[in-house]
């Protein structure tokens, strides 16, 4: 009845632009960087424009499902406060302590970031193995490729992609992600890479004989001008060891601190703090 | 006219799937796979429209998938895919009257070779994130959801179709 030989053609032709695009994007060059920008200009927009619907609804939806869990959490938190009431006056001893490791975490409160919030308006697809995500900032809103992304817990990723409004960001669970990590307390550093699981990160020691203990916090080493990653926010803790003392490579499994599938709120660093909570070796100086 | 009509319903159609597929059903965090829905849709279009029309929602569908933030992966990958899975629905659609649950089966069955395709795909080209212990579940997850949206979007996209372009029905 319809014409096969036309729809042959037809077929043909397609499948050789699209294995056309795919050598282009592979080399790096040709169609698919406008392709890519585009992608993110209008279609970026079109998401936000989605999410303004989209993220209310989901919101809602979160505090109907909240409302019997809060009443009940409301009574175990006035339990709670209760008993805190009456642990008050060990609080000063205490708090002396957690000034003190804080202080050893080489933690940087948030507030010396430069960083402007976000909502995560949409998530690439499971199938394509990729961890990424779209927030609703972009170029309007200072941000730029390569800044971090943290959230309360702690970092988040990176942005990969910037448009007008929009942004591409790559989790840190992604496997092509690699940030790097430090051992708060210490100075072993590590390369902290994602394995494309969302609960689990994987850091090589670059210090075989490093004292490595599971529970042991680690948080970002800060990139040269802090860019892609600030310096100093909280990555993970470690899950467990692999690989013995003295051996030649170690690498510790990280549990993230975020919680990758269920990311709302972000805030991406403009800024890093004014004085990096580590020493900066001054190269001018050295080569006088 | 008429394949002006049948343009702008397939295009309003797929930009609103690839919109819902990232905006909406891949922050669901759904156990294994996101649902398919630009597939189940390139699916339904073959089967209203046939081949050519299937083959070039396929790659158009796959291409916006693929810029759409916040793909990373190499782009003209879903585009293939889509192009293959369009035609094919296609040519089975232009040979006999079925019943019309059977393009639902067809979505069902596409979905998880798309995903094998892709992972086989991106290990032959390289890309570092293929995760082979996670296809087979990825790949029976994806079935399953495109079986629901196919059982779900057929009759009421067919009905869209037909409305908006009765000539591509004969009688």
């Amino acid at each position: 009845m319809r014409d096969t030989r036309r729809s042959r053609i037809v077929f043909a032709v397609l499948v050789l632009m699209s294995i056309t695009l795919i050598i282009f994007d592979l080399r790096g060059g040709g169609p698919t960087r406008p392709l890519r920008a585009v992608g993110e200009t209008v279609l970026g927009t079109a998401e936000r424009a989605m999410a303004g619907v989209v993220v209310p609804v989901r919101n809602l939806l979160d505090s109907l499902g909240g409302m019997g869990e809060a009443s009940s959490r409301i009574a175990a938190l006035e339990q709670e406060n209760a008993r805190l009431r009456a642990e008050l006056d060990t609080v000063a001893n205490d708090r002396a302590r957690a000034d003190a490791l804080d202080a050893l975490l080489g933690l940087v409160s948030t507030n010396d970031y430069q960083a402007v919030p976000a909502q995560v308006i949409a998530v690439g697809p499971a199938q394509g193995f990729a961890w990424t995500v779209t927030i609703d900032v972009g170029s309007r809103d200072g941000v730029e490729r390569d800044m971090s992304v943290i959230s309360g817990a702690g970092l988040v990723g990176r942005t990969i992609d910037v448009g007008p409004t929009t942004s591409t960001v790559l989790l840190i669970v992604d496997a092509t992600s690699s940030v790097g990590g430090r051992l708060s307390g210490t100075s072993q550093i590590g390369i902290v890479s994602g394995t494309g699981r969302q609960d689990s990160l994987t850091m090589q020691l670059l210090d075989p004989l490093a004292v490595v203990a599971v529970g042991d916090v680690v948080v970002s080493f800060g990139s040269e001008g802090g860019r892609p990653y600030a310096p100093g926010i909280p990555i993970g803790v470690v899950a467990e060891m692999r690989g013995t003392e003295g051996q030649l490579t170690r690498s510790a499994i990280l549990a993230p601190y975020v919680d990758i599938s269920n990311l709302d709120i972000v805030g991406v660093v403009l800024r890093a703090p004014e004085s990096p909570p580590r020493a900066t070796l001054e190269t001018s100086a050295v080569g006088e | 006219m008429m394949v002006g009509r049948r343009i702008l319903v397939s295009a309003i159609l797929l930009i609103l799937a690839v919109l819902i597929e990232v905006t909406v059903l891949a922050p669901l965090s759904l156990p294994g796979a996101t649902p398919a829905l630009v597939l189940v849709v390139v699916v339904i279009l073959a089967g209203q429209f046939g081949a050519i029309t299937g083959a070039v929602s396929g790659f158009a569908g796959g291409l916006l998938l693929d810029i759409a933030p916040p793909a990373a992966g190499t782009i003209g990958i879903s585009a293939l895919l889509l192009t293959v899975v369009g035609y094919a629905v296609g040519r089975f659609a232009e040979s006999d009257d079925r019943p019309w649950w059977s393009l639902a089966i067809l979505a069902g069955l596409a979905a998880p070779l798309v995903v094998l395709g892709g992972a086989v795909l991106g290990g032959l080209l390289g890309d570092p994130r293929v995760r082979w212990d996670d296809v087979t579940i990825l790949m029976l997850t994806a079935a399953g959801y495109a079986l629901v949206l196919g059982l779900l979007l057929t009759v009421p996209l067919g009905g869209l179709c037909r409305r908006v372009v009765p000539e591509a029905y004969p009688r």
